[in-house]
C-alpha cells in the first residue's frame, strides 16, 4: 500500500538536489522589498530583475495613495464575492475605465490574473465549442479549458499557418464555435505573437480570438493596450484578458470584449462567482495605474531602451537568448543543474532573476529568465550584464564550489 | 490511401518517440509515456502534435490526458482514423 505523498517521491528527489546546490529558487524569501527594483535578504541588497514589474509602479506615489485611501474609506477586504456581497462602485469604475481604454463595450474584473483566464475561458466555451490554444499557452489557459466540456486542440507556437491547418482539419463545428486562445507576449521567452495574422486565420474560419495580454498590457502599443494595439488590430480582437499584477502594480485581472453579450458570463463563471472579489486597495491602486499606463509613453520608452541594452550586452557575452529584445529576456542554459548553480551564484552576487525549468518552460528549456522594469536605470542594467559576465568567467569556480556544497550535504 | 493498421501506427509512435527518449529506455505497448519513458507533460503534447500531423488527425488534449501507455495511444489514434 502506498502513502498519500508517495507520488511526489520523484519530485522530492529533484527538490532535494536543488537544495543541495543552494537555495530554493521557487521559494525565495525576501526580508524586505525596498522599491520596484530592490529587495533585501538579511543585510544584502538584491537587484530585482525577475518580478514582472514592467512599469515599476508598485511604489508609485499616486498608486500607493489610492490604495491607502481605499483602505480608510472602504475597509481592508470585501469578505465575499460580488454575487453574494455586491459590487463596490470602485469595481464598476475600474471596469468602465478598462473598457474605455480598449474601446470595447464590456469589461469584467477578477480577483487574480490566474482566475481571469479560468473564468473567462470556462465562461465562453461550452460543450459543443472547440478551443484552439497555442502550444506555449500559460497554465491558466490550460486549466481554464479543463473547466469546460469543450474539446481542446493545441497548435504550434506562434504559427498561424498551423492554426489554419488545424481549423481546416476540424471542419465545421456542429452547434458550436472555435475559440482561439493566444498570448500577446509569452512569459517565458518574451516572444511576440503575430496577432494580425492570427486574427485573419481565426475570423476566416468564423472563430473568435481571445488574447491574453498579461505580460504585454502597459508595455506595448501607443497607449499601452498591448500587442494588438501595437499591431493596429485592437478593434478586431474579440476578447482581451490581462492582469493587475504586472504593469498595473496590484493584484487582480480583467477581460474586455467587443461583444456586449460578454456581460452574461457574470452569471456562469464559477471563478468569478465563487471567490471573494478584489479588495478596495487592489482595485483603487489598479485604477490609478490604468491612467499611468495610458500616458506612460515615457515609461515604455525607457523599458524598451533597457531591453535593447540588456539584450545587446548579453549577446556580446555570447549568451544564447530565446527571442528578440523585449522586457522578458530569457537566457538558455545547458541543463537544469547548471542553471540552478548559476541562479544561486547570481543571488549571492546580488541579482535576482527567475530560474525556469521543465515542464514550466517551452522546448524543455532550462532558463535564467530576466524581466525588466521601466524603473531600472541604465546603471542597473549594467550591473545585470556585469554579473552575467562575471558568472560566465567564473564557471569553473562556480561548478567546483557547488560540488563541494553537494558533497558536504551528503 | 488505405488506413494504416494499428500495428503500423504503433511502429510510427515508437519512431516518433525516439527523440523524446534520450536514455533509450525500452519501448513496449505497456510502457507509460510519462511514467516509464520519462517524457515530461509539455513534451508529451509536442510529440502528440507530430503524430497528429503525420496522420492528419486531431487528438484533443482531454483525450491525451486519459492516455497513459504507448499501446493506449496507438489504439486511440487508430480509433480516430476509422
Amino acid at each position: 500500500m502506498t502513502a498519500l505523498f508517495d507520488k511526489y517521491a520523484p519530485l522530492q528527489t529533484r527538490v532535494d538536489m536543488m537544495m543541495k546546490i543552494g537555495a530554493d529558487a521557487l521559494g525565495v524569501k525576501f526580508d524586505d522589498i525596498l522599491s520596484a527594483t530592490r529587495g533585501r535578504i538579511g543585510n544584502r541588497e538584491i537587484l530585482l530583475a525577475g518580478t514582472n514589474n514592467y512599469l515599476g509602479l508598485t511604489f508609485d506615489e499616486d498608486c500607493r495613495a489610492a490604495a491607502k485611501t481605499a483602505v480608510d474609506d472602504h475597509g481592508t477586504g470585501t469578505t465575499g464575492s460580488r454575487v453574494a456581497n455586491g459590487t463596490y462602485a470602485e469595481h464598476t469604475d475600474l471596469e468602465q475605465a478598462l473598457a474605455e481604454h480598449f474601446g470595447m463595450p464590456s469589461c469584467i474584473v477578477f480577483t487574480t490574473g490566474y482566475q481571469t483566464n479560468l473564468a473567462a475561458i470556462s465562461g465562453l466555451a461550452g460543450d459543443k465549442d472547440v478551443i484552439f490554444m497555442d502550444a506555449d499557452a500559460h497554465a491558466c489557459i490550460i486549466d481554464g479549458s479543463r473547466l469546460t466540456n469543450a474539446s481542446t486542440i493545441r497548435f504550434r507556437h506562434n504559427n498561424p499557418e498551423d492554426l489554419d491547418k488545424r481549423l481546416r482539419r476540424q471542419g465545421e463545428i456542429e452547434g458550436g464555435n472555435a475559440l482561439v486562445v493566444i498570448e500577446g507576449m509569452y512569459s517565458m521567452f518574451g516572444d511576440i505573437a503575430p496577432v494580425d495574422e492570427f486574427l485573419d486565420v481565426t475570423h476566416r474560419h468564423g472563430g473568435y480570438l481571445f488574447i491574453d495580454e498579461a505580460h504585454s498590457y502597459g508595455v506595448f502599443g501607443p497607449t499601452g493596450c498591448g500587442i494588438a494595439e501595437e499591431q493596429g488590430v485592437l478593434d478586431q480582437v474579440d476578447f482581451i484578458s490581462g492582469t493587475f499584477s504586472k504593469s498595473l502594480a496590484s493584484v487582480g485581472g480583467f477581460c474586455a470584449s467587443k461583444h456586449p453579450q460578454f456581460e452574461i458570463t457574470r452569471k456562469v463563471m464559477r471563478p468569478y462567482m465563487f471567490t471573494a472579489s478584489a479588495t478596495p486597495a487592489n482595485i483603487c491602486a489598479a485604477r490609478v495605474a490604468v491612467e499611468k499606463v495610458k500616458t506612460g509613453g515615457y515609461l515604455r520608452e525607457n523599458l524598451k531602451a533597457r531591453a535593447q541594452q540588456l539584450h545587446a550586452g548579453l549577446k556580446a557575452l555570447d549568451f544564447d537568448l530565446c527571442a528578440d529584445p523585449s522586457p522578458v529576456i530569457a537566457v538558455r542554459r545547458p541543463n537544469e543543474g547548471i542553471a540552478a548553480m548559476e541562479w544561486n551564484w547570481l543571488m549571492e552576487n546580488g541579482v535576482y532573476v527567475n530560474l525556469a525549468v521543465p515542464p514550466g518552460t517551452p522546448q524543455s528549456s532550462s532558463l535564467l529568465r530576466i524581466s525588466l522594469s521601466a524603473a531600472h536605470t541604465e546603471s542597473d542594467v549594467n550591473i545585470i550584464i556585469d554579473a552575467f559576465g562575471r558568472m560566465k568567467a567564473s564557471q569553473a569556480e562556480i561548478m567546483s564550489g557547488m560540488m563541494i556544497r553537494m558533497q558536504a550535504a551528503e | 490511401m488505405t488506413a494504416p493498421t494499428e500495428s503500423e501506427i504503433y511502429d510510427k509512435i515508437c519512431e516518433l518517440l525516439k527523440p523524446y527518449n534520450p536514455k533509450g529506455l525500452p519501448i513496449e505497448r505497456s510502457s507509460g509515456i510519462m511514467s516509464d519513458l520519462e517524457v515530461d507533460s509539455v513534451a508529451v503534447f509536442d510529440f502528440i502534435m507530430e503524430l497528429e500531423d503525420h496522420y492528419d488527425i486531431s487528438i484533443p488534449m482531454e483525450m491525451v490526458s486519459d492516455i497513459k501507455t504507448v499501446g493506449e495511444l496507438s489504439l486511440a489514434a487508430k480509433g480516430l482514423m476509422s
